[in-house]
């Protein structure tokens, strides 16, 4: 059931309308309190899961249409549209439920269920009947996945592709309508909304295919209803039955907790992977200035390099330089005498491999692109660290093997410079 | 029970007995604390209508109603919480978790929506289900007890004491208050950020500020419509005078004016079904509705304006094409 509201939720999540969601499941309020209270009326007990079912879907669909026709008619913002359809649908219900409050207790206690979802009290005829309906929804996306590929990121080029895609469009409409429906039942009208983007969200962060998209939705979706069910249950049992935790917030709380984790820890587009790439590269970065300043150095005045010249030339601190000297040598770059310092021959490579970026890329700057010769160090300071060295061969090529930067300095020929990579 | 003198009034009835008890109120003559339920319910809703009118007019000029609308969610854990910490339901306390979960909300939809470059809409619905669904949890483990739940959702007028008049009325003035005396940063950061920045008023300040007031708002609001129906206060009115006016402050004062009256009728007509079919519906759903046919009138009489106009532009099109032809000519 989440599987299917998971599955749907991409849908909705790709074409950045994820709230549309919220704003429907409030609607599908009024139409679940006025089938239970019609079934109330007419004591159609037997018939109520699918009564709900058809209200909740026709008052969805009203206030879709409400929607579509603020922004297309009136020309409400869409925010406002939608909020102006949530809220009013549901005053709508809370209206009808109080109608039932005080005359038909038992109702009322069934209406509330809907507000947050009680997926314990659920019966063999719902799970029949909420299966089948999930089932459908995927075998609709399995159908048309690569009509629903072009629909959502490409509508125009779905759109000459004929009549499909209009029809496409109102049933992946119905489908989004229908499995919030389903989903009401289990996380309830208020919190129905974090089912469709917690998933979809959280699997976002670990690819960029739709298929796998798709995939992973639904495996979030439903690994968070079994984990909020179960957890939900068991706590209860725990807790001595003073207390009961109700499924519908469990479930959206571990979903929304997988999501959260999902966007900070996801190995490429996590905030934390985010966050170790960036310093290594700045590590990098630091290293390779390192290397530039003792090879300027090692030309200048010979072998031994004490430790006082060369912080001159960075600001680091003296405790961070010694480390990143310690860890040159270990990479046999650096050959530490006693308090004085030596480049290794594959150290002088590494070193005049990025000083020849650097001068390389100012020729290109001054040559090529014409800029000014006082202006182009800056350019190439930044450069060093990212040119490839099929880049360099490019350029090389480009600028005909040239000798001298355009500060008249020399550029280590390609001999020189150890292609590292 | 006491005596209220609006038991077996008719619809019109109703506003004859409450204009002139209004008046001996104002006048002085009828005391605070022998005001009946019906006048506290309309009074509150009243209050709670213009405050949700002013904030709403600056949420749907920014495009913010979804993240008020998010607000409105965070709000309950923020009111469960400060009630678990102190026992209370004060007014200090009550604004001191509105402006911390109104901060809160709006930060951290910012963070992932700019740091973790999540798309906005998703952030936001991430956050408040989040924080929603915490406050439900919290809510039936310590109050054993979801009708409470159920009362801070939906809103129960018909709880509502007169103690109740004070605090909206109070949350009424700091709002207004708030926005007389920044009216021009407001108006500024609202319709040209670039500009407003360029005269040192800073937007993501005002932003920030507009999502406290809205907590605020909705916090005095929540005990006589519920955290959810507050959305309809900030929504529906500004929305309906927006199609009758362009102008700003004619548009804050319309849809305060509106909110008021349907809280007015709303609290009636409520009344009116309970005598005559001894129904008790929520009144705060009733105003609601209210509001939501006050809009759909405003619509008609828009498409009705604009026929009007349309057929008298029709009319003077052949006249202009004439004109086009000379010109060309000439």
């Amino acid at each position: 059931m989440c599987l299917a509201a998971a599955m749907v939720g991409v849908l909705v999540f790709v074409r950045k309308r994820s709230l549309l969601g919220e704003a429907l499941s409030h609607a599908t309020y009024p139409g679940v309190t006025f089938a239970i209270i019609l079934t109330g009326f007419f004591s159609l007990e037997s018939a109520l899961p699918f009564l709900i079912l058809v209200g909740a879907f026709l008052s969805a669909l009203a206030g879709f249409w409400i929607i579509d026709r603020l922004e297309k008619k009136i020309k409400v913002a869409s925010d406002a549209a939608l909020g102006a359809v949530l809220s009013l649908f549901f005053g709508i219900g809370v209206t009808i439920a109080s109608c039932a409050q005080h005359s038909y207790a038992h109702l009322y206690r069934q209406m509330q269920t809907y507000l947050y979802g009680q997926a314990a009290t659920m019966t063999d005829i719902h799970i029949l009947i909420y299966g089948s309906l999930a089932l459908a929804v995927l075998l609709f996306i399995l159908l048309f996945y690569r009509h629903i590929l072009a629909l959502s990121f490409d509508p125009q080029f779905a759109h000459t592709n004929g009549s499909i895609s209009r029809f496409l469009e109102s049933v992946i409409f119905l489908i989004i309508v229908l499995s919030l429906v389903i989903g009401v039942r289990c996380v309830g009208v208020i919190l129905m909304s974090a089912m469709l983007i917690a998933p979809a969200a959280a699997a976002r962060q670990f690819t960029n295919r739709l298929s796998t998209l798709f995939l992973l939705a639904g495996f979030f979706g439903s690994l968070s209803a079994f984990l909020g069910l179960y957890g939900s249950f068991e706590l209860s049992n725990r807790l001595g039955g003073h207390y009961s935790l109700p499924t519908g917030p469990a479930i959206v709380l571990v979903s929304g907790g997988i999501a959260l984790f999902a966007l900070f820890f996801a190995p490429r587009r996590g905030l934390v992977s985010r966050y170790v790439r960036k310093t290594k590269f700045r590590g990098v970065c630091v290293q390779e200035n390192l290397l530039k300043v003792l090879w300027r150095l090692s030309q200048k005045e010979q072998n031994h390099i004490g430790f006082k010249e060369i912080s001159q030339y960075l600001g680091y601190s003296s405790l961070y330089l010694r480390w990143l000297l310690h860890r040159l040598c270990r990479q046999q770059a650096l050959i530490k005498w006693g308090k004085a310092y030596q480049l290794t021959p594959q150290g002088v490579k590494k070193g005049a491999r990025i000083v020849r970026l650097h001068r390389l890329w100012e020729v290109y700057l001054v040559n090529s692109l014409g800029l000014k010769v006082e202006r182009v160090h800056k350019s190439a300071e930044e450069m060093e660290h990212i040119l490839t060295p099929e880049l360099e061969r490019k350029l090389t090529e480009l600028l005909d093997n040239p000798r001298q930067d355009p500060h008249d300095q020399p550029i280590p020929t390609q001999d020189e410079a150890l292609h590292v990579f | 029970m006491y005596f209220n003198p609006y038991t077996d009034q008719d619809f019109l009835g109703f506003f004859g007995v409450f204009f002139s008890r209004l008046f001996l109120f104002v006048t002085g003559q009828l005391p605070f604390e022998s005001l009946v339920s019906d006048e506290v319910q309309i009074m509150v809703l009243t209050c709670v209508a213009a405050t949700g009118a002013m904030v709403g007019t600056f949420l749907i000029l920014r495009r913010m109603i979804m993240l008020a609308n998010a607000l409105s969610h965070t709000i309950l854990l923020g009111i469960v919480i400060a009630f678990l910490l102190c026992d209370s339901l004060t007014l200090p306390i009550l604004m001191v978790a509105a402006l911390i979960t109104g901060i809160a909300t709006t930060f951290l939809t910012e963070y992932l929506n700019r740091v973790i470059k999540l798309q906005e809409d998703a952030s936001i619905g991430l956050i408040f289900s989040i924080f929603f669904a915490f406050g439900i949890l919290l809510l039936t483990l310590f109050s054993r007890n979801v009708h409470i739940g159920t009362e801070l959702i939906m809103g129960n007028v018909d709880a509502l004491q007169r103690g109740d008049i004070k605090i909206v009325f109070s949350v009424f003035g700091i709002n207004a208050l708030l926005f007389l005396l920044l009216y021009y940063g407001f108006k500024i950061t609202t319709f040209d950020p670039n500009l407003a920045r360029a005269f040192g008023f800073s937007p993501l300040l005002f932003n920030y500020l507009l999502m406290v007031q809205t907590s605020a708002a909705a916090v005095g609001a929540f005990r006589a419509v519920g955290v959810l129906m507050v959305m309809a206060f900030f929504v529906l009115p500004p929305l309906t005078a927006r199609l009758l006016t362009n102008r700003l402050p004619t548009l804050i004062g319309l849809s305060a004016l509106i909110g008021a009256m349907a809280s007015a009728v709303g609290v009636a007509i409520s009344r009116n079904i309970l005598t005559v079919w001894g129904v008790g519906l929520s009144t705060a759903g009733i105003v609601v509705i209210v509001l939501g046919i006050f809009y759909l009138c405003a619509i008609l009489f828009r498409s009705i304006d604009f026929s009007v106009r349309a057929r008298y532009y029709s009319l003077s099109k052949p006249s202009l094409k004439k004109d086009e032809k000379n010109c060309s000519i000439g």
